[in-house]
């Protein structure tokens, strides 16, 4: 097909130069700047027909039919010129200096569009096309490897899990880290909304999504990424952990017409990153086959059956075979098919845009998806030339489906362990993963068949939410402007999470339906002024006075039926017991903000920006409630100003910022109040009331004595550099931020009666380093090579917690024994467990000479850090031609995971080292104290079982990896039809591409992928607690525009 | 211009309305205040879920009620203790009860006194928990909230003696202050919402009293003038629990989240983990009391299956094991969890009149009291009762030395408090009876000697500076300890 493409093109090509009557004109090509000839520059006729290049001189010369009115001239680092043609036959042509990237409009704070040279601080800005026909479904992943200064790290391949994202590192100790979301100059959500995942908690949820995942990829036109306090002070204190500025597609570039873009996706997921399995040895222990064993240390496969092994019992030999595949057939295909629509119309002044989408996606894992619709209606218009009136809103229905996960008796909790000779797919083959009845089929007494839970537990979210904003603008006089935006974010999920009766996790039954909304509507009065030679020549001046009006409300209705009365039947009016943390939370919570800017721009290369806010908010006690915080930013373009010209150095800005955000409360932290009372955890439970008696306790959080805002400060400085008339331009910033006095509800000792109390205290620093590096290798008319690169150190610190206080859990940690924690003198989040002790001499671990096995470890020790020690992102763009070849690779160097499920892969034998030299005994490493107070060299034998059942302990270090890891991010190739064709077919275009996600990865010290995290996004990382793996991503993309 | 103004006017109104705008920091989801009635029954079942929950199964196992299988119980059965117990000290004892009870003393000790009595009692129980597990713990200065931000660890002789100087009021003053306040005029009394005796006063007193009996036994060792002296009050005050129907008891209920947690663990989310100790099944056999041991203890297909202690044998199938028998759980998690009984007042009385001299008739007729209300009380028939006192008499009857009469009481007195681990762990430390061998494969602290206390949690260890560091090693006895 494309050879007749090129052949239809070569000959209508040669045909018309034939017949075409040629007349020749020649010409001369010079830099405007200072008169240079340019050579080898290209001149082409503008339907791209006739072309020719300038000589060692800058001259050239061309022949063209009188049908040819003008000729485009271009040259790499120049901007590109169209030439009338006029009646003359000679020509001279002055071509403009470009500033890639760096004369580029920006979108910051509010929606206010800056040059780029004239911002301070550091801002990356991602286009429509570096996202998007890329098979992703949450726009956070789609930042993956792209942006210094960002870490990105998802749940898992799990369909709609949720993605974690910290710009800058964590700044607030139990706060929101997550950046704020700005959709078209309104925030929005971008919460995870948890729904209890039974009596494990949120750690044993379906994992669901970040509400980003609303968004749909192929709408957005620019994400600029807002990195520090300085770059998003305006926003205030919800932005105090950076911003996400998302700007969708507006209409009014068809110059009055109307486009019209249709786009359809499909891809295909298969799951990664399993670990390898041993198929020698089956379901057992001590070499004895037991068909209710959870693991396979019977006997060898092929093993002649007898009594004394278990396999033949009453004289019949038992079934055992291997089933190498029973794990991986789990996980199934996964599909993603997503359409979308878009009409975009009109002109600068009146336009509209429209746009219908749908994605489709079916999970790896079974019973689980996600399908998204979403409708988009925007419109501008300008009244009377003076009122701009504009506004768009968009409705979505989400609804995803998920199956639980989390160590215990989730499917995947028991996957994880499956013992190698069960036929696990003939159970959904046939069905007969439940019984008749409608109960739990499986051999195993106290657990669930894997797919009795994932077809009979599941848990369904359905989400309307409604996005809005209308702006009006009004130009008082030529220099003065005022604003107002409103903008809306409201939605409900209603969600229902069944147990089946007979579920291992809640054998009664259960029921819970469980709406979630939340609300946002935020309000901006804009007051612009604009003066150009202010106060002297040279100096322009803005000026910006506004205020804020926000307000969130939040609601949680819970309710959960638990003892359905008969099985199969999943309305709460089949519980017989409503009072097991059924509840309402509801929280509201207001605040009003007046800032103001002014900006200075002297002559184009010294720039400075002061900013200040002042906020009230209604969570802080009045006598505190009014917080003020400033920011100063400078940028000095040291070529401009030393008129450096160089071809070398082509551009040089230094910049320094200082800023301070304040945070407020979260919403009811100043009394004390009481709730109705329960006790216990999985193991065991009691919720209030019983049968009729109330019980109510006293909160386990104690109010503060008085409460003020939290700040975070932060220094930054910059440089942006220029080379090869930019075709190599370096972006690289350090910050070193400081958070104080925290609010926070710091663990204080429960003998005072409480857990908690809420306070200012704690200090937290972060000191980083990111790097930007864009290379142009290759730019000319048919092929070009791009490179951006970029890197991501940051270096997180825990200064200090409260008096007397050295660590606490971070909310929202379910088990005792690894405690994602906050402790003095460590970097956020470093995993408080059992360690085990060490020889003094010699360091190395201390064995049991009584046992041959570890001496007990002892609590309250550091076990693992999550904190990367740095990401480095590489996108490689090639354009040859009509096609295009695009890909991204990432590495993160560090950072550790603890694995639940490498710890079952190694205590239940299934990991593949496990059945080597199974039959031979083995040596623990470490050191015994022996008879005459010596340490010596372990020498004691233990059974390989033994062995690796004590370094498959569940929260041991020998299960804390190292999570270093290269990956190919994603990979797109495409092809554009050419102009030729287009016109031909009387469309405006035609892309097809093809494209991968998550290609293969390697991870040099983990055996499996180690970018997973159970609560994804949260401020728990480094966490695998037996939750889904990852997905690979494989599908190809039709964009047609007409 | 003139809109500009509009503009600023519009403005500057609303200024003057933030506050009313900013208004809305008045928590929708949970009230500022509560009565006393809701209050009662949290601190009640806080204290009887402290009691049989985790604390329970670790002092079961060390005890040799039963043996851990797997899991937890499996660590502590051999004496892995280290990091556990954050809940149980956490939202259990302190947060659960203690706070609670001290909030129904702060608020309504002038007005309706029942209530801060009835708290002052149950916080006693709860303390003396406390510290006979863990030892020194905060006690005078707990529970205060921002008084006392990091609580002293109050020595153990210092809770049971009191210590002026340090403003330590003993457990034993402590209880007294309750029965006084029970004879106060109170203005709101409580009913159904007190679950154990629905407001009757006297039997609160009855429970008080035992109480003070329980203490005077738990310190005879080491204050033994004391330990008289609280003896003789309540013996001669004749006003305990003297009958099993008096029995401080804390009710459960039969449906999800109402189940005591004997059952919740044991039936419903970790009937794997734990199963009848084959020592405890040796003794009874030995006493010929295996009547008694299959009302605590089912026999699946009429056979008794122990489990060693610290054993690494392949466990038989679950439905083959001997697991907590209706006694303890109900039929469906309704049992009552029994903190302070007729029969432990029986055996107390027993051992104390051979303490203070009082003779060994009176010491025989409560021993053998104690005997008789523990089998009514797991539900033998008389019949039954008397039969094995028949066919007995060398169990039922105390002979030989002190030390010898004294074995026969605890040992007894170790099979009456099946599934109470606290209570068995309590007397084996106190007097080493029953005897106990090592559990195989120990290990913890010190693998050759069994636990005698319970190691801090991580969550006060890293909180506290006043928390004792390094922790003792789980070998250091207690002060009253033998």
């Amino acid at each position: 097909m494309r050879k007749l493409f090129a052949l239809t093109i070569f000959v209508m090509l040669s045909a018309s130069q034939l017949m075409a009557q040629s007349r020749t004109l020649t010409g001369k090509v010079t830099d405007a700047k200072d008169g240079t000839p340019l050579a080898s520059a290209s001149v082409l006729s503008q339907d791209g027909k006739y072309g020719t290049k300038t000589d060692a001189n800058g001259a050239f010369t061309i022949s063209i039919p009188a049908s040819v009115k003008a000729l485009v001239i271009s040259t790499v680092g120049f901007t590109n010129q169209t030439l009338n043609i006029g009646s003359s036959s000679s020509y001279s042509i002055l071509l403009k200096r470009e500033d890639v990237a760096l004369t580029e409009v920006v979108v910051t704070s509010l929606g206010i569009t800056k040059e780029k040279r004239a911002i301070n601080y550091s801002t990356q800005t991602l286009k429509s096309a570096e996202i998007a026909d890329r098979g992703e479904v949450n726009v956070v992943n789609a930042l993956q490897g792209k942006i210094a200064g960002v870490s990105i790290t998802g749940a898992s391949g799990s369909a709609g899990a949720s993605t974690n994202i910290n710009i800058r590192g964590i700044t607030s100790f139990t706060g929101n880290n997550q950046p704020l979301f700005v959709i078209d100059g309104v925030p929005i959500s971008n919460d995870v909304d948890r729904t209890n995942g039974g009596p494990l908690g949120t750690l044993g949820d379906n994992q669901p999504a970040n509400r980003a995942m609303d968004i749909d990829i192929n709408n957005i036109e620019t994400i600029n990424v807002m990195k520090g306090p300085a770059a998003s002070v305006l926003y205030g204190s919800r932005a105090a952990s950076g911003a996400i500025i998302i700007t969708t597609k507006k209409g009014g570039k068809a110059g009055g017409g109307a486009q019209v873009i249709l786009n359809s996706a499909y891809s295909a997921q298969t799951v990664t990153g399993l670990p390898e399995l041993q198929n020698k040895y089956g379901q057992g222990v001590n070499g004895t086959f037991n068909p209710i064993s959870t693991s396979s240390w019977g006997p060898a496969f092929g093993s002649t059956p007898s009594v004394a092994n278990g396999l033949l019992i009453g004289g019949v030999a038992q079934a055992y075979n291997p089933y190498p595949n029973n794990i991986r057939d789990f996980y199934q295909t996964g599909t993603i098919l997503d359409n979308s629509l878009t009409i975009n119309g009109g002109d600068a002044k009146q336009n509209y845009t429209f746009s219908l989408s749908n994605l489709n996606q079916t999970g790896i894992l079974p019973n689980t998806g996600v399908n998204r619709t979403s409708v988009k209606f925007g419109a501008n218009t300008v009244l009377r030339d003076k009122i701009r009136l504009g506004g768009s809103m968009t409705v979505t229905n989400t609804l995803q489906d998920g199956i639980l996960g989390g160590n215990g008796n989730s499917s995947l909790g028991i996957l994880s362990g499956i013992a190698r000779n069960i036929d696990l797919t003939s159970y959904r083959v046939n069905g007969t993963y439940k019984n008749p009845d409608g109960s739990n089929n499986w051999l195993i007494p106290n657990q669930d068949n894997p797919y009795f839970d994932a077809y009979e537990d599941p848990l369904k979210s359905n989400l309307y939410r409604f996005i809005g904003n209308i702006n009006v603008g009004y130009d008082i006089t030529s220099w003065l402007t005022v604003a107002y935006r409103l903008g809306a974010d409201i939605y409900t999920d209603r969600r229902k999470q069944i147990f089946a009766v007979t579920s291992a996790r809640v054998p009664g039954g259960q029921v819970v339906e469980n709406t979630i909304s939340r609300s946002e509507i935020n309000g901006d009065l804009t007051l612009t002024a604009k003066k150009d030679h202010f106060l002297f020549d040279k100096l322009n001046f803005s000026a910006l006075l506004g205020q804020n009006l926000n307000q969130r409300l939040f609601q949680n209705v819970y309710l959960q039926g638990d003892n359905l009365a008969f099985p199969g039947f999943y309305n709460i009016s089949n519980a017989t017991v409503l009072t097991n943390g059924s509840g309402e939370a509801t929280t509201k919570q207001r605040l009003i903000g007046y800032y103001a800017q002014a900006s200075f721009n002297y002559d184009n290369y010294l720039f400075v920006e002061l900013t200040g806010r002042a906020d009230r908010s209604s969570t802080l006690p009045e006598i505190n409630n009014t917080y003020f915080y400033p920011s100063v930013t400078t940028g000095f373009v040291f070529t401009d100003a030393f008129k450096i010209n160089s071809n070398i150095l082509s551009y040089g800005k230094l910049r320094a910022s200082y800023a301070k955000v304040g945070r407020d409360a979260g919403p009811y932290l100043l009394a004390n109040t009481y709730a109705s009372w329960g006790f216990g955890n999985n193991v065991a439970n009691f919720n209030f009331p019983l049968g009729t008696t109330a019980g109510f306790g006293v909160s386990s959080r104690i109010a503060p004595v008085t409460l003020s805002p939290e700040f975070t400060s932060s220094i930054e400085f910059g440089i942006n550099l220029g080379f090869f008339k930019n075709r190599v331009t370096v972006d690289a910033a350090y910050y070193d931020a400081d958070s104080k006095d925290q609010i926070i509800n710091v663990a204080i000792p429960s003998s005072t009666g409480y857990s908690t109390k809420t306070t200012n205290v704690g200090e937290m620093t972060n000191k980083g380093v990111e790097l930007l590096l864009n290379v142009a290798i290759i730019k000319n008319r048919n092929f070009s090579w791009d490179v951006s690169a970029n890197y991501t150190k940051n270096v997180n610190k825990v200064v200090s917690i409260a008096p007397g206080v050295d660590n606490f859990g971070i909310p929202g940690s379910a088990f005792i024994g690894s405690i994602p924690s906050i402790k003095v003198g460590y970097p956020y989040g470093v995993i408080i467990g059992g360690v085990i002790p060490k020889s003094p001499v010699n360091g190395q671990r201390l064995i049991n000479p009584a046992t041959g096995v570890f001496q007990p470890s002892v609590a309250g020790q550091v076990l693992s850090d999550p904190n990367a020690d740095y990401k480095i992102g590489l996108t490689n763009n090639f354009k040859y031609k009509n096609y295009s070849l695009g890909f991204t690779f990432d590495f993160t160097k560090g950072g550790q995971i603890l694995s639940f499920t490498a710890a079952t892969y190694k205590s239940r034998g299934i990991w593949a080292p496990t059945a080597e030299d199974r039959d031979k005994p083995r040596i623990l490493p470490g050191e015994i104290l022996d008879a005459t107070g010596k340490y010596i060299p372990n020498n004691i034998q233990i059974p390989a079982q033994t062995y690796w059942q004590t370094l498959g302990g569940l929260q041991s270090e020998f299960n804390v990896y190292d999570a270093t890891v290269f990956r190919m991010r994603e990979l797109s190739f495409g092809y554009d039809i050419s102009q030729e064709l287009v016109r031909k077919l009387k469309i405006g275009g035609l892309r097809f591409s093809i494209f991968a996600r998550n290609l293969f990865y390697v991870a040099p010290n983990a055996f499996f992928d180690p970018e997973v995290n159970t609560q994804g996004a949260g401020n728990i990382r480094g966490l695998e607690l037996q939750s889904a793996p990852n997905a690979r991503t494989i599908g190809a993309n039709l964009k047609l525009t007409f | 211009m003139k809109k500009l103004l509009i503009i600023v006017l519009a403005l500057s109104v609303f200024t003057t309305s933030c506050k009313k705008y900013l208004d809305v920091n008045n928590s929708p989801n949970n009230p500022l205040a509560v009565p006393p009635s809701t209050i009662l029954p949290t601190a009640t079942i806080a204290m009887a879920f402290a009691n049989s929950n985790d604390l329970n199964r670790v002092t079961s196992a060390i005890s040799q009620h039963i043996a851990g299988v797997a899991n937890q119980t499996a660590a502590y059965d051999v004496y892995l203790l280290d990091g556990s117990f954050d809940n149980q000290w956490n939202s259990e004892i302190y947060v659960g009860a203690i706070n609670n009870l001290q909030i129904l003393i702060n608020q309504y000790g002038t007005t309706s006194p029942a209530y801060s009595g009835i708290a002052k009692l149950e916080m006693a129980y709860t303390f003396s928990m406390a510290t006979d597990l863990w030892g020194d713990v905060p006690y005078s200065q707990a529970g205060q909230g921002l008084k006392f931000e990091q609580p002293r660890f109050d020595k153990v002789a210092d809770i049971y003696q009191g210590n002026a100087s340090l403003g330590i009021t003993s457990l034993f003053d402590l209880v007294k202050s309750g029965l006084a306040d029970l004879d106060k005029p109170s203005l709101l009394k409580p009913g159904k919402d007190d679950l154990i005796y629905k407001g009757d006063l006297t039997k609160w007193k009855r429970m008080g009293n035992s109480l003070l009996l329980k203490f005077a036994i738990h310190i005879s060792n080491v204050a033994p003038d004391l330990a008289k002296t609280i003896f003789t009050q309540v013996t001669t005050g004749n006003n305990y629990i003297n009958s099993n129907t008096l029995d401080f008891e804390v009710p459960f209920g039969v449906s999800t989240g109402n189940q005591n947690p004997i059952y919740s663990f044991n039936y419903v989310n970790r009937n794997g983990d734990q199963q009848m100790s084959a020592r405890l099944l040796t003794l009874s056999r030995s006493l010929n009391d295996t009547v008694r041991l299959s009302k605590f203890f089912t026999k699946p297909n009429g056979i008794f299956t122990g489990y060693d202690n610290g054993s690494t044998a392949v466990p038989l199938t679950i439905s083959a094991r001997s697991q907590y028998n209706t006694y303890l759980v109900g039929v469906s998690g309704e049992a009552p969890i029994r903190l302070l009984t007729n029969f432990q007042s029986y055996f107390n009385i027993a051992e104390g009149s051979l303490l203070f001299g009082l003779g060994t008739p009176a010491a025989q007729a409560a021993y053998q009291a104690g005997i008789t209300a523990s089998m009514l009380k797991v539900g033998m028939l008389q019949s039954e009762i008397d039969n094995y006192f028949a066919t007995n008499p060398s169990v039922v009857t105390l002979s030989g030395t002190m030390e010898d009469m004294r074995k026969q009481i605890i040992t007894q007195k170790y099979i009456a408090w099946i599934g109470n681990g606290i209570e068995a762990f309590n007397d084996f430390r106190r007097t080493g009876y029953p005897v106990l061998a090592l559990a195989l494969n120990a290990q913890g602290d010190d693998p050759n000697t069994i636990p005698t206390r319970l190691v801090y949690t991580p969550g006060e260890l890293s909180r506290n500076p006043n928390a004792p560091s390094p922790r003792p090693k789980t070998n250091v006895k207690l002060w009253w300890a033998k």
